[in-house]
């Protein structure tokens, strides 16, 4: 029987920091499903375990790093964004501009409760399923909260052109979230 | 900054929200262990060394005295050797066996003992006083010669004046005997030989400059772009590219043992064998997708051949100018990226050419710690991209414990 429960998050702190093998898989198993789903909003299901495996490397690299100031999720949050980005970067795929030009303007406003209908988990695979660069913007701008000057600067473009993308990202997610929902009905 | 309500309501949905996750902990598992034997492996690497100027140090301390072996070797024999200090009548005495008896009754290992020992003669004046007429006497007489001729050998060492009653004690060297300036002469004599005329070990570790902020942009091109694999091929899976970021150096570490041989009093030569270890960063294309910031490591192992002239020369300080040549082989080269790890082999050798100056200061007799500043240049020869290939010409700062053998 594993001793997860009986292990504070600030025990599994100390423990992976001092290079304890057991905290570091315990630690593991906490946070695995937590930041899955985070890798596979930036990267889609098929990139997101790799990134799964190097962001939880760096976590054990650096978190002798963390002084406890916020939270310790959030903290982890971050490096398994800034990897995911590092990714993308790696692929190049922000510049494939394909991605952004030829992507549809969409137009309508979605109908109230239809968004209640659809699980958690297929709005994730709707989000993964947008092109890479409509994506990223609306990741970083809708779930972590960045200026469209940062996400420009995170992806090294405009901010008009975040906003443009950000738009077309909303448009795609609304028009396939009306579909799914009339496909569900 | 999320101003919109759909964006709001997608956000609330996604928060939070968890989901099984592959089991990837094999992985970081395998992750964790690459790291923690390169920490062990830095570790030891720093212990050895410090085993190894302590192991040197210790040889130096309990050697014991140069000398020592040869002011006890005329009392050996003396004991040992009846020979050398029984007159012939003394063998006829009572009490004292005949001569031959003794030697056939010495144990065998006394007896080859005696014949490794060296010449007697020079090292025990005081007790052998040849005949006026007969100063052939004084030649060395090895125990062997004693055992087939003791008839010609006897008479010669001792005088009649100093035979021994055959109740009293016989007579053994000590140092009342050596003459009064035998210690100061040896050992002098010995000073003026190891300052001028000693070989040296030395223990070096040495740091060469890279560029001031550490960074360096690096241009692609054909001449050390030059990883190997295979038959000689230049790898197509990995490749140096400078597309996102320039490329950054690490200080690299060297870390030797080298001996020096004296030439003349002034000139010295050295040889030995040199360890280095490069680390550089940067952007590389594996199987043509960017990783940025890639960690290479490069470990040569190399044999440097140095000339040196010594043109200061106190006993605790030397000042010298050197130049040397070195070969290093990469006998390692790794890319690590990610959790990946890849390594490939690299053909042929480094050449550099070193000048600089030293000094030298010797805390004690036989052990010193030096200091080389000086200039070094790795010639072009295709080998991977590092500090070397992009800043070919270097200043070198070794230092190093030196001891005198």
């Amino acid at each position: 029987m594993r001793k997860t429960s009986t292990y504070t998050e600030a025990d599994l702190i100390s423990g992976c920091a001092h290079g304890d093998r057991e905290a570091q898989r315990m630690l593991y198993e906490r946070y695995a499903p937590v930041m899955y789903p985070v890798c596979v909003r930036y990267l889609g299901r098929e990139d997101a375990k790799d990134i799964l495996q190097e962001g939880f490397l760096t976590v054990f690299d650096k978190i002798g790093t963390y002084k406890g100031e916020g939270s310790f999720e959030g903290w982890m949050r971050k490096i398994f964004v800034n990897a995911s980005l590092m990714h993308i970067r790696k692929v190049d795929v922000l510049r494939r501009t394909e991605d952004i030009d030829e992507t549809p303007e969409t137009s309508g406003v979605l109908e109230h409760g239809v968004l209640e209908q659809i699980s958690s988990r297929e709005i994730l695979d709707l989000v993964a399923g947008l092109p890479v660069g409509l994506r990223s913007v609306f990741n970083l701008f809708v779930m972590e909260g960045y200026s469209h000057a940062e996400v420009g600067a995170l992806l090294g473009i405009t901010e008009q052109s975040s906003r443009s993308q950000l738009s077309r990202a909303r448009s795609l997610l609304q028009e396939k979230i009306k579909q799914l929902y009339h496909g569900n009905k | 900054m999320v101003t919109n309500d759909f964006d709001q309501r997608l956000r609330d949905r996604l928060e939070g929200v968890t989901e099984p996750a592959p089991d990837v902990w094999e992985g970081i598992s395998k992750g964790l262990e690459r790291r923690r034997r390169k920490v062990l492996f830095r570790r030891f690497t720093v212990a050895a060394a410090a085993a190894a100027a302590v192991l040197a140090l210790a040889l130096l301390v309990f050697r014991g005295p140069r000398n020592g072996g040869q002011v006890e070797a005329p009392v050996q024999i003396a004991q040992t050797d009846p020979a050398v200090t029984a007159p012939a009548e003394a063998s006829q005495s009572p009490g004292i066996a005949p001569i031959e008896e003794q030697i056939a009754a010495l144990p065998q290992q006394a007896m080859a003992d005696a014949r490794m020992s060296k010449p007697v003669t020079p090292k025990k004046p005081a007790v052998v006083e040849p005949a006026a007429e007969e100063p052939a006497a004084i030649e060395p007489v090895e125990a062997a010669t004693v055992v087939e001729e003791p008839a010609v050998t006897t008479p010669v060492v001792t005088t009649p004046a100093e035979e021994p009653k055959a109740d009293e004690p016989q007579h053994l060297l000590t140092e009342d005997d050596l003459p009064a300036d035998y210690w100061t002469r040896e050992e002098s004599s010995e000073k003026s030989h190891n300052r001028t005329h000693t070989s040296q070990i030395s223990i070096l570790s040495n740091l060469t400059t890279v560029s001031s902020d550490g960074d360096l942009l690096y241009i692609p091109s054909a001449s050390h772009a030059s990883s190997q694999s295979g038959k000689g091929q230049a790898t197509t899976d990995i490749e140096p590219t400078s597309e996102a970021n320039a490329a950054k150096f690490y200080v690299p570490l060297t870390f030797g043992l080298q001996v020096a041989f004296p030439l003349t009093d002034r000139f010295s030569v050295a040889t030995g064998v040199t360890y280095s270890y490069l680390v550089s960063q940067y952007d590389i294309l594996y199987k043509k997708v960017l990783y940025e910031g890639a960690y290479n490591q490069l470990h040569y192992v190399g044999v440097p051949v140095s000339l040196s002239y010594r043109f200061v020369q106190t006993p605790h300080v030397g000042v010298y100018a050197s130049v040397s040549g070195a070969a290093e082989k990469c006998v390692g080269q790794r890319y690590v990226f990610g959790s990946n790890v890849a390594s490939e082999k690299v053909k042929g050798l480094q050449w550099s050419a070193k000048a600089g100056i030293g000094v030298e200061y010797w805390f004690i007799p036989h052990m010193g710690i030096y200091f080389d500043p000086s200039l070094v240049y790795f010639f072009d020869n295709k080998q991977p991209l590092s500090i070397r290939t992009q800043q070919p010409l270097q200043a070198s700062f070794e230092v190093g414990l030196r001891f005198k053998i």
